[in-house]
C-alpha cells in the first residue's frame, strides 16, 4: 500500500516527452513571430546589412568650403527599407556639415577656385577636411553652427561641439559622427552614408 | 391627463425593462457596473478613474474616424492629415477630439494613479490592481508617444527620432530596440509602418482587456476606504472599546469584593 501511494503519477519518461513537447509547441508559436518582427534588427545587427547602399554622392567642391565656419549641404541616398531591390528604391535625405580643420583654409589651395589636384594635394586636403552628420550624437537632434561663438550647437538639451566636431559640453557621450568621404582630383567631395560608429535614425 | 399618461408611460417602460432584464440581465448587470461605493472624503477624486475609461473610448472612436482617411506611408502620412483637416467634413473636430483627449488623457490618468497612491489604495488586497493600473499607464504613455510620431510633420518626426534615441540607451538590447523601431537602421517608410502598427494595434490589443482586469480586480475588492470598510473598522473600534470597558468594570468589580 505504501508503495502504491509512493508511486507518482506520471513517469520520469512521460514527464519529460511533456516537457519537451511543450518546449517545441512554444518554440513553434513562439520564434517565428519574433524572428518575422525583429527581421530588421537580425539583417543590421547580426548580418552587418544597411538600408542605404554604399553609393558615393557628390556635395560639393573643396574650393568652395569657407574658412571660418562650416558649410552646410543637402545630400540625397537611396534607401531600400520596406523595398527590395527589384522593386525600386525609396529615397533618404541628410544634412552634411563640412568645414576645414580649426576652421582654416589648407595653404595649398591658397587663392585657386577650381583646378586639377595632385595625389599628395588630395591626401593632404582629406586629413585637414572634417566631413560630419548633423545629427547631435545625445539624442539626434539637428545641430546648428553659431557663428558668434565659432562652436556647433545642439538646441534640444545643449550640448556643443567644436568646429571639428569635437564634444566640448553638454550631455553627447562623444564627437558629432563623421562621414566616409573622399576627395578626388577634380576637387569633388563624396561621401557615402557610412559613418566612424552608429548615428542609426539619420 | 397628463398625469395619467405619465403614469402609463412609465409603466409601460418599466415593463419594458423588465422584459429585457428578464431575458438578459441587461439592468441588474448595468446597476453593479455603474453603481461602486466610495468614501465620502475626497468624493470627485474618485471619479477620475471613470474619466480617464471615458477618455480612452473617446480615443478608440475617434481613432477608428481618423484611420477611414489616415493613409500609414511616409510620403502621404501628413498629406492624409492634412486633408482629414482641410477637405473632410468636421475633419478639425474628429482629429480635435482625438488630439485634445489624449491630452488630456495624460493628465487624467496621472492624477487618478496620484490619487490611488496618496490615499494608499495600493495596498493589500489591491497591490495587483495597482501594478495593472502603472502598466496602463505606461500603454497610454507610450500610445501618446507613438500617436504623436504618426503626424511624420518635423515637430513629431524629431520628437519621435528623440524617444528612439533614449531607447538606444537601454542597457545590452540598446541597438536591438533602436533597429526594432526604425525597421532597420535608418528612419524612413518601414519606421512609420512600425508607429502605426504599434499605436493602431499593438498597444491598444494589450490595453484593452487589461482594462477588463482593471475593472474585475476594482470590482471584487471594491474601493479602499469605501464607506463598508469604515463601518467594518468602526464596528471593530466599538467592539474593541467595549471589551476593554468589560475588562475594566470586571477589575473594579474584584476589586470592590475585595
Amino acid at each position: 500500500m505504501p508503495e502504491e501511494l509512493q508511486r507518482d503519477p506520471v513517469s520520469r519518461a512521460q514527464f519529460l516527452l511533456m516537457g519537451a513537447m511543450g518546449t517545441f509547441i512554444g518554440a513553434v508559436l513562439t520564434i517565428p513571430p519574433a524572428v518575422y518582427l525583429l527581421s530588421p534588427s537580425i539583417k543590421v545587427l547580426l548580418q552587418g546589412e544597411s538600408d542605404v547602399p554604399g553609393v558615393w554622392r557628390r556635395l560639393g567642391s573643396v574650393f568652395e568650403i569657407p574658412g571660418d565656419e562650416p558649410k552646410l549641404y543637402r545630400v540625397e541616398f537611396p534607401q531600400r527599407q520596406t523595398y527590395d531591390a527589384r522593386t525600386g528604391e525609396g529615397r533618404i535625405v541628410n544634412a552634411v556639415l563640412v568645414s576645414w580643420r580649426d576652421g582654416n583654409v589648407p595653404e595649398i589651395l591658397g587663392d585657386r577656385g577650381a583646378g586639377e589636384l595632385s595625389d599628395s594635394e588630395v591626401e593632404e586636403l582629406s586629413r585637414r577636411l572634417n566631413v560630419l552628420s548633423n545629427h547631435c550624437t545625445h539624442l539626434g537632434c539637428p545641430v546648428r553652427w553659431l557663428p558668434d561663438r565659432g562652436e556647433i550647437l545642439c538646441p534640444c538639451h545643449g550640448g556643443i561641439y567644436s568646429i571639428n566636431g569635437e564634444h566640448l559640453a553638454g550631455p553627447p557621450p562623444r564627437g558629432l559622427y563623421r562621414y566616409d568621404f573622399e576627395v578626388r582630383g577634380d576637387g569633388g567631395i563624396y561621401v557615402r552614408h557610412e559613418f566612424d560608429g552608429t548615428p542609426y535614425v539619420v | 391627463m397628463i398625469s395619467r399618461l405619465r403614469a402609463r408611460t412609465s409603466e409601460a417602460g418599466r415593463s419594458a425593462l423588465e422584459w429585457l432584464e428578464d431575458r438578459t440581465s441587461i439592468v441588474s448587470m448595468t446597476e453593479k457596473f455603474l453603481y461602486e461605493p466610495v468614501p465620502t472624503r475626497g468624493k470627485w477624486l474618485y471619479t477620475l478613474g471613470s474619466a480617464t475609461l471615458f477618455l480612452i473610448t473617446l480615443q478608440f472612436i475617434s481613432g477608428i474616424l481618423l484611420l477611414f482617411y489616415y493613409v500609414p506611408a511616409a510620403d502621404h502620412a501628413w498629406d492624409s492629415i492634412y486633408y482629414i483637416m482641410s477637405e473632410v467634413y468636421f475633419g478639425q473636430l474628429i482629429r480635435g477630439i482625438h488630439f485634445w483627449s489624449a491630452n488630456v488623457l495624460v493628465v487624467v490618468i496621472g492624477l487618478h494613479a496620484f490619487r490611488t497612491f496618496f490615499s494608499g489604495a495600493y495596498k493589500a488586497p489591491r497591490e495587483l490592481n495597482w501594478v495593472v493600473g502603472v502598466l496602463l499607464l505606461f500603454i497610454v504613455t507610450f500610445l501618446a508617444f507613438t500617436g504623436y510620431g504618426l503626424r511624420w510633420d518635423s515637430e513629431g518626426f524629431w520628437a519621435y527620432e528623440v524617444g528612439m534615441k533614449i531607447g538606444s540607451y537601454s542597457p545590452l538590447i540598446g541597438d536591438w530596440v533602436i533597429t526594432f523601431l526604425l525597421g532597420g537602421d535608418t528612419i524612413g517608410p518601414g519606421t512609420l509602418s512600425r508607429l502605426f502598427a504599434i499605436h493602431v494595434w499593438l498597444l491598444p490589443a494589450i490595453l484593452a482587456p487589461l482594462i477588463g482586469v482593471h475593472l474585475f480586480l476594482l470590482r471584487k475588492h471594491g474601493e479602499f476606504g469605501a464607506e463598508f470598510e469604515y463601518a467594518r473598522r468602526l464596528a471593530r473600534l466599538r467592539e474593541n472599546r467595549r471589551m476593554r470597558e468589560y475588562a475594566r468594570e470586571e477589575e473594579e468589580t474584584e476589586r470592590g469584593e475585595r
